[in-house]
């Protein structure tokens, strides 16, 4: 079998109006994939940040993979949350990014997204906070589905992975 | 030399339609689709998809984000090796071999001498039974060796977009359309495409469209994967559509293509575009 270990941080957020954010975390695989060793999913610090826009979490991310196939090659999903002085928690962005398929470091940059909602829960979630979630985080990473939604752009993520592959180029595959 | 003798690569794509800038529109959703050449066929994932519906971030950026995710992966039977029968020569030989032996019915029109020029039809293949999906362990593979291929007309596979979003009354119209080609040198690869819409020609139909509040639009989206018929369109681009691909290939090299080195250009930019391509 084919191994891939992911290597890196969830450097933090940028571009998020809201301050004191963290972030949920997981890895979504197709069935040929197995995790020999790491944690499939996380949450980070919360950071308020003093200077500057960036949120810094700097969690680190190390997992090996083993696959017997390309097919449902791995993705991270994230949910970036942000908690206000009482200790709530209100929902800021969900995004996915594939994990790169070829070998070296990346610098990953992750666009989220959040559910609009009707004209009431806007306004509502401006003054009140809170807002819609997804009853279902697989909406995160997979495209079916997706038309039912309404959203508005959040802030990115700013990840950094370095990977290393092998024997692929025992199967013919080039990455 | 059991080893390696595939007749088929794979092109596995995956990505995202990450985010759209148009600075004049709001509330937009992307379509997309593949378009491909017959020597490819999809073997797993979606060949497309509907994104939800985005609304500008109300910050400087004013991107649309989609986010959207890109699966897919392609067979290309086009590179086909010799027929079975010589398929115990020794490799040294094959090319040569494999021209004085194959029977002309055999090869179609895929047969042409070492030194003339290729036919400009594709041949006729027979199909491919291959598990594709699996990482097969190559000693394991029958072997087809491949002295000499073929390469036809390419046709690699072409992402093509449109860009919905409502007018004033609320009625779905179309706000750009794009293609690009699938990169197929293995990495991840950014590309920002622009997108435009048709115009009328006429002014009549300038004047028409206006009155009844419909955008002409192309019937089938895929005509903006092809080059027959541009010079009589007239179109305005009116935004971008930022994608990201990651490719991952199978036995494509032992197929003798050269991709060229992994191209990571334009990766490590910020995520939505900024602005215009150079």
């Amino acid at each position: 079998m084919a191994e891939v270990h992911v290597i890196g941080q969830i450097m933090g957020a940028t571009g998020f109006s809201e301050s004191s954010l963290f972030c949920k975390w997981g890895v979504h695989t197709g069935a040929a994939w197995k995790l020999l060793s790491g944690v499939r999913e996380g949450q980070t610090q919360v950071d308020t940040p003093q200077i500057g826009d960036m949120a810094y979490w700097s969690h680190p991310i190390d997992l090996h993979f083993a696959t017997k196939g390309l097919q449902g090659w791995p993705r991270l999903h994230l949910q970036v949350w942000s908690q206000d002085s009482f200790g709530r928690c209100q929902l800021a962005g969900y995004g996915f990014c594939h994990v790169p398929s070829s070998p070296g470091t990346h610098q990953l940059d992750c666009p989220t997204w959040r559910p609009l909602g009707s004209w009431r829960e806007q306004l509502a979630r401006a003054f009140v906070g809170g807002g819609p979630q997804l009853l279902h985080g697989d909406a995160i990473y997979s495209g079916a589905d997706r038309y039912r939604l309404h959203t508005t752009s959040g802030g990115t993520v700013h990840l950094e992975l370095s990977l290393l592959l092998r024997h692929f180029d025992r199967y013919g595959v080039e990455c | 030399m059991a080893a390696a003798a595939p007749s088929v690569f794979l092109l596995m794509v995956n990505g995202q339609v990450e985010s759209a800038q148009f600075p004049e529109y709001d509330d937009l959703y992307c379509k997309y689709c593949f378009v491909y050449g017959q020597d490819w066929a999809p073997t797993a994932g979606l060949e497309e998809g509907i994104s939800q519906i985005t609304s500008k971030s109300q910050d400087a950026r004013r991107a649309l984000v989609w986010n959207f995710p890109i699966d897919v992966t392609f067979k290309s039977t086009n590179p086909y090796g010799c027929s079975d029968e010589v398929g115990e020569a020794q490799p040294e030989t094959l090319s040569s071999d494999c021209l004085r032996r194959a029977e002309p019915g055999d090869w179609g029109s895929a047969v042409w001498p070492l030194n003339g020029s290729p036919p400009s039809i594709t041949a006729v293949l027979p199909p491919v039974p291959s598990p594709l999906l699996l990482l097969q362990d190559p000693a394991l593979s029958q072997g087809i060796p491949h002295g000499l291929t073929p390469a036809l007309s390419f046709e690699g596979p072409q992402i093509v977009l449109s860009v919905y979003g409502p007018d004033v009354f609320g009625n779905d119209v179309v706000r750009g359309y794009g293609a690009v080609h699938v990169p197929l040198s293995p990495g991840r690869h950014k590309k920002t495409i622009p997108m435009f819409v048709p115009e009328s020609t006429s002014k009549l139909q300038k004047f028409t469209s206006w009155f009844m509040g419909r955008r002409p639009e192309y019937t089938d989206p895929k005509v903006v994967a092809q080059g027959e018929g541009r010079e009589v369109t007239r179109v305005r681009s009116q935004g971008f559509v930022t994608l990201l691909f990651n490719v991952v290939t199978k036995d494509m090299r032992k197929l003798g293509y050269d991709t060229g080195p992994p191209d990571t250009q334009g990766v490590s930019g910020p995520s939505p575009p900024q602005g215009l391509p150079r």
